[in-house]
């Protein structure tokens, strides 16, 4: 998908690459709510979303090799942040199903690859760092509207703006993809 | 030193964001709610006790209608087919759902969930297909459990795959006590767990934010010294 989208205008490829994540995630939600289908629409709702980086190079969506322990160090911190405030607030330790756990895997590398990744990067190319930063964290709020309750949007732009500053100032992907991995296997 | 303080200022922002809505941030596949415990777990926090649930369920032409009990917290419902019942001589038939005011633990079994009393004032001719709510703050149940008595026997009457993350399905042919849980003479199920509560908020937000910080500066140079050369500070916010 990649492959044919570097063909087009950077403008066109935002486009496209924006509503083909907000499509994949919406359906995703919807089919989740089914009986039966929870796992089943995360695990292939991630790979779906994971698409969209597929052709990409590496250093484009800011998956460089380079100081790895870095990378893992600033993912581990952006884990902790996110789960502070629920951690603090319910003094609870949550737990959450082996099943359900490969599938929080799954679509959380899927939306980083998607958000902070191909999306970001999209953007970045037609308007560079600020309309990438500002656009991928709307792109994403947009994309959590059904799954979440408009109360709850704010906290969820909030880690999106996080997340997509840190793609912008560290040029890295793999902490936000490991924080966000944290996050989901507690939340 | 300007993406630092970017990068500090949005850790801020996410921190007042999610402190006002709990849990924070998190990608909604989780409880909906929090579960309403009859003895809460000491991480549990504040609680509501769980409520009760009635139906009646009208009797046609000597046939049960189809139909679903349910307590009004939604973490247990039971759903009876048409002609679920023997109504013989009724022209309605009264369900009613009540959770247990102790917390009993037999010999052998870990409950994970409140244990409940369904009663009805017909006897079941039929399966009728039985849905507990468990909490993400206790292992995932491997079955459900019933008895006659609360004080037991307690018996495994197995669980189906699982229809909706955190709940457990199974089916019953008698009315009785009802808990899902899973044999203690076992580890707990697979599960995952992560965190902890605190009560040094502000050091750790601040500990937290300095290593989110510190971590992305040696990055965030690195970034800089390889955009020597290129567009200097191109499309920078």
């Amino acid at each position: 998908m990649s492959l044919v989208l570097t063909r087009t205008h950077p403008g066109i490829r935002a486009l496209l690459v924006g509503a083909y994540v907000l499509c994949v995630e919406w359906a995703r939600v919807s089919i989740q709510s089914q009986p039966y289908m929870a796992i089943p629409a995360l695990v292939m709702g991630g790979a779906a979303l994971g698409l969209v980086a597929l052709g990409s190079p590496a250093d484009r969506l800011g998956l460089g090799k380079s100081r790895p322990g870095l990378r893992i160090l600033g993912g581990l911190a952006i884990g902790a942040v996110l789960l502070l405030p629920g951690a603090v607030r319910s003094s609870a330790v949550p737990i959450l199903p082996a099943g359900l756990a490969f599938a929080a895997i799954a679509v959380s590398i899927g939306e980083e690859l998607a958000f902070r990744g191909a999306l970001y990067a999209a953007l970045d190319e037609l308007g560079g760092a600020p309309l990438a930063i500002a656009g991928s964290t709307a792109v994403w709020t947009a994309a959590h509207v059904l799954s979440h309750p408009p109360v709850f949007l704010g906290a969820v732009a909030a880690a999106g703006l996080l997340l997509a500053l840190w793609r912008w100032a560290c040029r890295d992907l793999v902490a936000p993809i490991i924080g966000h991995v944290i996050a989901d296997l507690a939340l | 030193m300007k993406r630092a303080v970017l990068l500090a200022a949005a850790v801020t922002t996410y921190m007042v964001a999610a402190w006002m809505v709990a849990p924070g941030f998190y990608d909604g596949f989780g409880p909906t709610q929090p579960y309403n415990w009859t003895c809460p777990p000491p991480q549990a926090g504040a609680n509501t006790k769980p409520s009760l649930g009635h139906l009646d369920i009208k009797v046609i032409g000597g046939v049960s209608d189809a139909n679903s009990a349910f307590t009004n917290d939604g973490q247990l419902v039971i759903g009876f087919l048409p002609g679920a019942f023997d109504a013989t001589g009724k022209t309605t038939i009264s369900v009613d759902i009540t959770p247990l005011s102790t917390c009993p633990q037999p010999p052998g079994i870990r409950f994970v969930t409140n244990v409940y009393q369904i009663t009805a004032s017909a006897p079941l001719a039929k399966s009728a297909n039985l849905v507990l709510r468990f909490s993400n703050l206790e292992p995932a149940p491997t079955d459900v459990y019933y008895a006659s008595d609360p004080g037991g026997p307690w018996k495994s009457i197995g669980a189906q795959q699982q229809a909706q993350p955190f709940t457990i399905v199974t089916s019953t042919k008698s009315f009785g006590y009802f808990a899902a849980g899973y044999p203690s003479t076992s580890p707990p199920p697979g599960a995952v767990t992560v965190g902890g509560g605190g009560q040094t908020l502000p050091i750790i937000v601040a500990v937290l934010i300095a290593l989110v910080v510190l971590a992305g500066i040696p990055l965030a140079i690195l970034r800089r010294r390889q955009s020597h050369g290129e567009v200097e500070e191109e499309g920078d916010v």
